[in-house]
């Protein structure tokens, strides 16, 4: 099982230890929209859990992420 | 996060498990109408097929104690039986207590025309007909004409008509038809929406004919089978949440399916269509060893063990229809084999089938580049077909080039791994395509001939070679291009044109595009040359001339070139230039201008262009070809 990071590097291209909790598409090259499309579908494979649509457009940083996977139940 | 999901799974299970229980308490306390409420509740926890059968079967033990009962029979082609508990759940799911009647497998003719049947008997509310289209004309998967399409689907068109009538004569019952589907790959691959005998749109029109009469009777309903079954693939490859986030549609398992189809477009745009399909025999054809078991003892039939072998041999005849060739490679002695090709009542592919046949001890590889060498055609437009993993990886290593499918163990996966191969598609089926298997059988004889001839010239003639030259017309066009994106060996120039091009220089003044054609005394080999001339203000430049590999080696390209000769001379061309490009494969053509009487007058960025004076020297038609020529 990967981490959160690990997810998110992995959609971007970037190394996991260059992300943190505000990491965000403003300061992540590459998460634009169509790449959040790639990272939600990323997550929910990997976690499997399908993510409310309101929560996808929740999801502005790697923080947020976390929190919400939470709430559905993931140990991110 | 692993444990937590397992415990979340367990956790269902267990809520599951603890229904079941509730519900055998009920039941052996006998309180029936609270047992029946708990399989509705298990079923709702597990939509599974197993538990809607249990409980389904549960409740013919319990008895019925529900209101609003609805009598439901299914009269069917093919075994319906499993959608019974699902229908049953449903039932339940709408307050309804549901009584079944399965019609016996494939008896509904009878059950509707006799009034003492058992579906009479039962007396429906409804009745659900489901007659498979593979079972109202079981040709369907073998290539129908389109005489066979038309017949047929006159004949289902009678047949639902009778039995809604027949049925409707003895019965109050609603009438529900399926609509019969098609659900394989079409042996027309990409072709089958432009031809007169596609079965896409024959399905449309035998489903059209069913509405029309159906609509008409109130009694009487259509059930859009295929929509139904495309909203199962549907729901997981289509995402709503996909479109209202980002205004796309598939998911990425209906995308991967999509790319793959698009493939069968790509490929044969860019020349890399495959020409010949190679099997083995044991394992791969039949199932058993035949030098072990015998002709009897093989698995080839119409029941499993076998019947999944003669539908992978009739996939494979499908090809040869659109001009794929096939060949065997088998391990074997020739005398356990033969038998089997020949009089085996249950082979689909006879011996006259297979292009050429390789049946020895030898190493599988080298079988392989003799096959090429005969076919004349290169090793990648092979595709290679064995069971056995260890000939596969032999295959591959040795040769690369051919295509080598992974065959799944499991025979009853051949077909549909053949057919899901996008490799054997045309953008355009010639007449030369459709008549190139039994081509390749005619060449044999010519084989058998050559060998028998004393000498290369008396061969020649003993062919009774005919040829036939025109300007190329407007229906020329798609086997024009297709052969100047498919012929590698003899080419002058291999400048791949695509139709626009080609109808531009049908249509030029300034150009004249020339079409062979060839017959011999075994048979036509139909368009199987062509040559492009420019003219310039005192040249006439020969922009490309191609030859089929079929016909190479009878001089035939000589007669393309005398054409063009004779129609500069007559303009009085001061030159006829022949220009040349070589590449990996065009080997055989290089000395074509040379041997003509051309010089090498110079070269240009790779690009040999060859002269000669038509007001000074000679071209001439070999002694052994009749020539026809028509139009200037």
């Amino acid at each position: 099982m990967r981490t959160l990071e690990e997810v998110v590097s992995g959609v971007f291209g970037v190394e996991p230890q260059s992300l943190d909790e505000s990491s965000s598409p403003q300061s992540v090259e590459g998460w634009d929209s169509m790449g959040h499309v790639n990272l939600v579908t990323a997550l929910e494979q990997h976690f499997n859990v399908s993510i409310d649509i309101d929560d996808v457009m929740e999801m502005g940083s790697v923080g947020k992420i976390r929190e919400i996977l939470v709430a559905y139940g993931v140990r991110a | 996060m692993e444990e937590q999901r397992d415990h979340r799974k367990k956790g269902a299970d267990d809520e599951v498990e603890a229904q079941r229980l509730v519900y055998r308490e009920l039941k052996a306390s006998g309180r029936t109408a609270e047992a029946h409420a708990a399989l509705n509740r298990l079923v709702e926890l597990d939509p599974s097929g197993g538990t809607a059968t249990f409980a389904h079967r549960e409740r013919a033990k319990l008895g019925e104690v529900g209101e609003r009962p609805v009598r439901i029979a299914i009269l069917s082609s093919y075994v319906l039986d499993p959608l019974v508990p699902f229908l049953d759940v449903e039932c339940r799911r709408a307050g309804l207590t549901p009584a079944f009647y399965v019609a016996p497998f494939n008896q509904y003719t009878q059950e509707v025309l006799n009034p003492s049947s058992g579906l009479y008997a039962f007396g429906p509310e409804i009745v659900f007909v489901a007659l498979d289209l593979e079972d109202l004309f079981p040709g369907v998967r073998r290539v129908p004409s389109v005489d066979d399409l038309a017949k047929s689907r006159a004949e289902i068109r009678g047949t639902v008509a009778g039995l809604v009538r027949e049925l409707h004569a003895r019965s109050t019952a609603l009438i529900v038809v399926h609509e019969p589907t098609f659900t394989g790959s079409s042996p027309h691959g990409i072709l089958d929406n432009r031809r007169g005998d596609g079965l896409s749109r024959w399905t449309e029109d035998v489903n059209r004919d069913l509405a029309e009469d159906l609509g008409a009777q109130a009694h009487a309903f259509l059930l859009p089978l295929r929509q139904v079954l495309g909203r199962a693939g549907n729901e997981r490859g289509q995402s709503r949440k996909l479109f209202y986030m980002a205004r796309m549609r598939h998911t990425d398992g209906a995308l991967r399916e999509l790319a793959s189809y698009s493939m069968r477009y790509v490929k044969p745009l860019k020349g890399l269509t495959r020409k010949c399909v190679v099997v083995d025999l044991d394992g791969t054809l039949w199932g058993g060893v035949v030098g072990e078991v015998g002709p009897d003892g093989i698995q080839l039939g119409p029941a499993a063990p076998g019947i999944e072998f003669v539908d992978f041999q009739e996939a494979l005849l499908n090809l040869t229809k659109r001009g794929i060739l096939l060949a065997v490679c088998s391990k074997n002695n020739p005398d356990d084999v033969m038998p089997v090709l020949r009089e085996h009542k249950h082979m689909v592919l006879r011996e006259e089938h297979f292009a050429a046949v390789r049946i020895n001890w030898r190493n599988k590889a080298e079988n392989l580049r003799e096959i090429a060498e005969e076919l004349n055609i290169g090793l990648d437009s092979f595709v290679f077909l064995d069971d056995n993993p260890v000939e596969r990886e032999l295959i591959r290593q040795m040769l690369p080039q051919v295509l080598t499918i992974e065959l799944p163990r499991d025979a009853s996966q051949y077909r549909s791994t053949l057919e899901s191969l996008s490799d054997f598609e045309l953008l355009a089926l010639t007449k030369e395509d459709e008549q190139r298997a039994s081509q390749y059988q005619a060449n044999r004889q010519r084989q058998a001939l050559e060998l028998s001839s004393g000498s290369l010239e008396d061969y020649l003639h003993s062919l009774e070679i005919r040829a036939e030259i025109a300007r190329a017309e407007g229906h020329h066009v798609p086997r024009l291009v297709q052969m100047l994106n498919k012929t590698n060996q003899f080419n002058t120039t291999t400048r791949r044109y695509q139709t626009p091009e080609i109808e531009r220089f049908v249509a030029s003044p300034d150009h004249r595009v020339y079409v062979l054609e060839v017959a011999d005394r075994f048979g036509e080999h139909g368009l199987v040359g062509s040559a492009i001339v420019r003219r310039e203000r005192d040249a006439w430049r020969i922009d490309n001339v191609l030859l089929s590999c079929r016909v190479m080696g009878l001089s035939v390209e000589t007669v393309l070139l005398k054409r063009i000769y004779d129609a500069a001379r007559l303009h009085d061309a001061a030159r006829l230039v022949g220009e040349f490009i070589p590449t990996a494969k065009n080997g055989p053509t290089a000395d074509f201008y040379r041997r003509h009487g051309f010089q090498l007058a110079g070269e240009v960025d790779g690009a040999q262009a060859w002269t000669l004076d038509p007001r000074v020297d000679r071209i001439e038609d070999p002694a052994w070809i009749a020539v026809k020529t028509t139009g200037e």
